[in-house]
């Protein structure tokens, strides 16, 4: 909602049409000899070759998968093997061209890419390059295997070999793999080619792509994005919102000079026709053409066109076209519906019961290996016995790679045995990078000139002043400790940007950003539309690629809509990739209330379930800038939560206030808040503060003391300090906004339970919200935890309390008959 | 309507009652009034009337079952009529309200009960609920929980009440621990201050075999089953001596004063509406002023402490059908003559009748237990832990004297005195002696005082 833009309803109401421009369809027709002054013969060969390398690579599986054997030798492979047959005209085109700057993504299917991408990677290295990355690549594991295993002194062979050999060691699980096994069939890649990680969720590719895209547009990296995804994908919420989020006007309408433009980025759908079995145009879908949905996104049409895919020469020339428009004329993003076929099933168990013998027949009839080594042939570019050395040196190849591969002694699989945490240290990198790139910040004005800096420099940093407290309009807030951590940072670390919806100019929702719209440009703080998943997913791939990123939910309820970009992308890529990734990605999650109930729950619990989140809830000022300073020197996800309630509180712990320096406060480590003898309070987020008056009744009508923590992090947490309280007192009661069932607390009640049995006077006792919708704001106190719910549940599940009287069930039969009926 | 037959709560500290005897059977026509059942504290007896007039219709205990206070323990009603709602619950009774919070023991002028959870109970493990935490610091005091009172959720014991019950509960010894906490079976020490030794955890003997050497029409024995109150005053005799270092001093003193007050008195009881005073009421009264200045004989020995009493709950001894029963006549050394009298007389009523509130027979500071009206000349009267004092008041004989170069006789009352030698040395408890005669000798003048 810039200012500057103005909406004019005259122009609005205006009478009129839009036109399109024509989509271009297969428009590709020259022929070997017309294309005889691009390429060469030996460029004729290679392409043939890199065709043939997947095509062996793919079969040697596909016997696998459904013979079990490979040339006689038996091997058992139980993974999934998602293949290709038929659509390596369509691989090798789209590599042809591309640089190791230049980032491909894909999908399930993308064995044939990554080969591709590999072989053209290594045709333009040199040995010494190709050399350096073998060699430093996991400290030359791989290497070593294939180097052993050399039957040529060619270090391009050897690079074949590494290429092919890390990537099937990879789908069979070996440690020796180019993920260490951790990734496989569907996630294998290998970022120094510029292989960039493939994605087993379908679509899922796009959000993480335009991620990527954005990192070399803000930091002017060289090169262009390629998501891989297949015509199925189309169906994907996720993708319509990564075509809009790579094509937003203000990349060319608000953005500053140098940055302008949409993202480098093609979408290319590999469109084979089919979704699994889902016939997608004519069943499953309703553009038609496939390429119709690009040209409608934005007013440059994506550029969008089909290609034949079938045709090597005519993928190479479509992204020689589109390279051009991205890196000439700064006009991406492009959309490119490339035409192809798979004559292999979707997977081997593949009956095909979905299309009939006769049309994968038609299909075959132009199998683009046998086509283009006819028009090869036709043309005297090669002969006969060019495409048998061809045919003989993959034979070869892929038969040694094979062997190697199955060889337990040389491809180990990781030895948990041995080393039980091997996976467990990949979970997290925990890093310390304090900027991620040593550029010089591009910022609008010096840190103190900006207003919010002034203002704050006059609030009063504790809640309190000499027995008063401070008023609202002079106290140092949550919210400022937010502030102060993320603008540092933004003059830090020159990669650092940060987006989500209503950011810029609205200051976000809960006006957080006061003030960071004027230090900025748009090109490292702006809104984004209205996507969760593609805020969250461009965010994956931005940091993937290298930078530092903040993103935002607005609210905690909206996490349902980046589900995908959360639990599988942003959570898994680090141990996904055995390490070779960062994910230095902090996703603010405010948390609401007062709006009902699709605007008022805490979901912190269902995040603190996926493995690889860090996961922290302050609550206080001091609290909340030094988790974020910790968060943002990490190089780990950090998913941020944020209550409403307490954006304004001051704070009233930590001795001093809140130090004006940079500090970080530990993520995992859990704070007495207030010191006790008789009961632990353990609080996650905005309930620390009701807990602290449930203390105050405890102390002054039942002489009890209650040692009161805050969690502040949840994910991963060090349960010494709560361990030590409970032994101290012997009883412990949790409580957070997290509705009761599922809640995490329940989790960190069971290890309670387990740590510290024999020093529990009681069960922990867990209150949450409860297990309904959220009401009105008028009756919120029913719904979430309030003090007298704390003392009512000491009495009757802990300490009976002499002359209590509860307003509250908290009895057995109580739990048990809302339990039965699921509230 | 149905009327339920509860179990009475006779004071604040009984928890429960043992029904010796039921007067009525099922099915009998009660009217208001007719005795239902006769039932017994451990420490006094008790029958419980009708309150309301119809049929028996269902008894919930039997004789000889231990019933909860306030529990249903029989209906009253026309034949017919529903008594569900009264059958008593299958699992433990709990009380709707919170259990009260451990008693103060600070307050040093209010009586105290002399071995409070102790005397209840125990229940065996297997109906125990007790929290990881209490369990592990009574282990560590080597204590048996299952004599706590549960005061936590659901009766479970919790930590508060395993320190409740450190103050007086059985302790076991280190070499017994193992045995201990495998047994079920509730025990009571024998060992230094009450611990349970491994000889409180052995298997009884079989009994030895035996050669019958005469034979009689009349069988050898006849085992007669004690009753509660014996069996109470059985396990808190044998307590006492094992658990206290007690031994006895005797004295006695010229009785001639108080003998020719004892005549004044009588002589004007009834024209000055006083009681009927006795010898023994003159001795308590002498007796509870003289231990305001030896008052480590006016106290209790606990563990670690000596509580020391400001003022004197006197108990007094009495001998009933039923057995020894020591009722307190409290603020002794504040009471007149007459009052105190009064009191003593009235205690001793009820203990008789077996009508005494179970409250008054705690709290005692220092007991007077009187064999003098049975001729006994001395004795070793037996210490009521944790008090550290107790005196026995012998009969009356005379004895010649030397006055002025005659001799003289004179009626000597003797004085029996046992005390607790943890607590405090001979000659202090001699010195105590001493003051007391010279008050029984000169009690004109202590009247003065």
């Amino acid at each position: 909602m810039p200012k500057i833009q103005f909406v004019d309803p005259v122009e609005m109401r205006k009478p009129g049409k839009i036109t399109f421009q024509d989509i271009p369809i297969n428009q590709y027709n020259k022929t070997i000899e017309e294309e005889k002054s691009n390429f060469s013969a030996e460029d004729f060969l290679r392409i043939q070759r890199d065709m043939v390398y997947i095509r062996e690579f793919e079969t040697m599986l596909n016997l696998i998968k459904t013979t079990g054997q490979y040339r006689e030798i038996e091997y058992n492979y139980p993974g999934p093997a998602h293949l290709s047959i038929g659509q390596e005209a369509a691989a090798v085109g789209q590599a042809y061209l591309l640089t190791t700057d230049d980032f491909i993504f894909g999908s399930h299917r993308s064995h044939g890419e990554i080969i591709a991408k590999g072989l053209s990677a290594i045709h333009q290295l040199s040995d010494e390059q190709l050399l350096t990355i073998m060699r430093d690549f996991f400290d030359g594991a791989i290497y070593q295997v294939v180097e052993e295993a050399a039957t040529s002194s060619s270090v391009k062979d050897l690079a074949i070999d590494f290429l092919l050999y890390g990537a099937l060691a990879e789908i069979f699980g070996r440690e020796t793999g180019f993920n260490k096994g951790l990734g496989g069939s569907m996630h294998a890649f290998f970022t120094p080619f510029g292989i960039y990680p493939n994605n087993a969720i379908v679509g899922g590719s796009a959000p993480i792509s335009i991620g990527a895209a954005l990192y070399k547009k803000v930091n002017q990296k060289p090169g262009i994005v390629i998501a891989n995804i297949g015509d199925a994908s189309m169906g994907c919420g996720p993708v319509w919102e990564a075509l809009n989020f790579a094509a937003m006007d203000q990349y060319r309408d608000l953005w500053e000079e140098g940055y302008q433009g949409g993202l480098p980025i093609i979408f290319n759908f590999f469109n084979n026709h089919y979704g699994m079995g889902g016939q997608t145009s004519g069943e499953t879908m309703a553009y038609g053409y496939l390429a119709r949905v690009g040209a409608g996104v934005s007013a440059n049409q994506m550029h969008s066109e089909r290609i034949d895919g079938f045709s090597p020469l005519a993928v190479i020339d479509a992204i020689r076209r589109k390279k051009a428009i991205i890196e000439e004329q700064n006009d991406g993003p492009i959309f490119l519906d490339t035409v192809t076929y798979r004559f292999s099933g979707h997977s081997p168990s593949d009956a095909s019961s979905y299309r009939t013998k006769e049309e994968i027949d038609a299909w075959q009839a132009y199998d683009p290996i046998i086509t283009f080594k006819q028009q090869l042939l036709d043309a005297k570019v090669a002969s006969e016995s060019d495409f048998e050395k061809i045919e003989q040196e993959v034979s070869d190849r892929i038969f040694k790679v094979f062997k190697l591969a199955i060889d337990d002694q040389k491809s180990p699989r990781m030895n948990l045995y041995a080393n039980p945490n091997s996976i467990s240290d990949l979970m997290f990198s925990n890093e310390k990078i304090e900027k991620m790139d040593d550029r010089e910040p591009i910022t609008l004005i010096p840190k103190e000139e900006n207003s919010r800096i002034q203002q704050i420099k006059k609030k009063i940093r504790v809640a309190e002043q000499d027995g008063k407290p401070v008023s609202k309009a002079r106290a140092y807030q949550l919210r400022d400790g937010i502030f102060e951590a993320i603008i540092d940072k933004f003059y830090t670390d020159p990669t650092l940007i940060a987006y989500g919806e209503d950011n810029r100019d609205w200051d976000g929702a809960f006006a957080v950003y006061r003030g960071l719209t004027e230090s900025l440009p748009y090109h490292r703080f702006f809104n984004a539309p209205i996507s969760e998943a593609a805020i969250a997913g461009s965010a994956v791939g931005y940091a993937m690629a290298g930078g530092r990123v903040i993103a935002e939910l607005m609210y905690c309820d909206f996490l349902g809509r980046a589900g995908d970009e959360v639990f599988n992308q942003m959570a898994k890529w680090q141990a996904m990739s055995a390490g070779v990734l960062k994910m230095p990605l902090v996703l603010r999650v405010s948390v609401g209330s007062k709006y009902g109930a699709q605007h008022s729950q805490d979901w912190s619990s269902l995040v603190a379930h996926i493995p690889g989140l860090k996961v922290v809830f302050p609550a206080t000022p001091y609290d909340a800038k030094g988790l974020m300073n910790s968060a943002l020197a990490g190089t780990d996800p950090v998913i941020f939560f944020e209550s409403q309630r307490i954006y304004d509180i001051g704070e009233m712990f930590h001795p001093g206030g809140v130090p004006e320096d940079y500090y970080e406060v530990p993520i995992g480590e859990p704070d007495i808040k207030k010191e006790g003898q008789d009961i632990t309070i353990l609080t996650v987020g905005a309930t620390l503060y009701r807990a602290l008056e449930a203390a105050k009744i405890l102390e002054e009508k039942y002489g009890l003391s209650a040692e009161i923590i805050d969690a502040r992090s949840i994910v991963p947490f060090n349960y010494e300090k709560v361990i030590e309280s409970v032994k101290k007192t012997g009883r412990i009661l949790l409580a957070s906004d997290a509705c009761e069932r599922g809640s995490h607390l329940k989790d960190i009640a069971q290890n309670i339970s387990e740590l510290a049995f024999d020093y529990l006077d009681a069960p922990p006792v867990v209150v949450g919200a409860q297990n309904w919708i959220t009401p009105a704001h008028e009756l919120e106190e029913f719904f979430f935890p309030q003090a007298e719910w704390i003392i009512d549940a000491i009495h009757e599940k802990i300490l009976p309390l002499e002359g209590h009287v509860t307003k509250t069930n908290f009895t057995k039969n109580e739990k048990l008959r809302a339990q039965r009926l699921g509230v | 309507m149905a009327t339920p037959i509860i179990m009475p709560r006779q004071g604040q500290s009984v928890e429960t009652c043992i029904i010796t005897e039921w007067h009525k059977k099922k099915g009998d026509s009660v009217e208001i009034g007719d005795v239902l059942f006769s039932y017994e504290t451990d420490k006094a007896s008790f029958e419980e009337e009708a309150k309301a007039a119809g049929t028996l219709l269902e008894i919930f205990y039997e004789a000889d079952e231990e019933v909860p206070v306030l529990t249903t323990v029989a209906v009253i009603g026309e034949v017919g009529e529903d008594i569900s709602e009264f059958l008593p619950s299958t699992t433990v009774t709990e009380e709707t309200t919170p259990p009260p919070a451990a008693e103060s023991t600070e307050i040093a002028d209010t009586p105290i009960e002399p071995t409070p959870a102790s005397q209840g109970q125990p229940r065996t493990s297997s109906e125990i609920r007790i929290s990881p935490r209490a369990r592990n610091l009574a282990k560590k005091h080597k204590l048996d929980y299952r004599y706590a009172t549960p005061t936590g959720p659901e009766g479970r014991i919790i930590e508060r009440d395993i320190q409740s019950l450190l103050e007086a509960g059985p302790k076991v010894t280190s070499a017994a621990m193992a045995d201990y906490f495998a047994s079920d079976q509730p025990l009571t020490g024998t060992g230094l201050g009450g611990r349970i030794t491994t000889s409180d955890l052995r298997q009884p003997l079989p009994p030895a075999n035996t050669v019958p050497t005469q034979t009689s029409s009349v069988p050898d024995y006849v085992d007669v089953k004690l009753p509660n109150i014996r069996k109470v005053i059985a396990k808190a005799m044998h307590h006492s001596l094992s658990s206290t270092a007690q031994l006895t001093l005797n004295t006695s003193f010229d009785a001639t004063e108080i003998l020719a007050y004892r005549q004044k008195l009588k002589a004007k009881q009834n024209e000055l509406g006083l009681e009927n005073i006795t010898l023994n009421d003159l001795i308590i009264y002498a007796t509870a002023r003289t231990l305001l200045k030896h008052n480590e004989l006016n106290a209790h020995y606990l563990d670690d402490t000596l509580r020391v009493f400001n003022n004197v709950h006197m108990g007094v001894a009495v001998d009933t059908e039923r057995g020894l029963m020591v009722p307190t006549v409290f603020y002794a050394d504040l009471l007149s003559l007459n009052q105190l009298a009064e009191n003593t007389k009235r205690a001793i009523a009820a203990c008789q009748a077996g009508s005494i509130n179970p409250d008054e027979l705690q709290g005692g500071t220092f007991t007077i237990t009187n064999l003098g009206t049975l001729g006994i000349e001395s004795f070793t009267p037996v210490l009521n832990p944790p008090q550290t004092g107790i005196l026995g008041v012998c009969n009356i004989e005379y004895k010649i004297k030397l006055v002025d170069g005659e001799y003289v006789h004179y009626p000597a009352m003797g004085l029996s005195l046992t005390f607790d030698h943890r607590a405090l040395d001979g000659a202090p408890a001699a010195r105590f002696l001493k003051d007391l005669v010279t008050n029984l000798e000169n009690f004109s003048v202590l009247l003065a005082m």
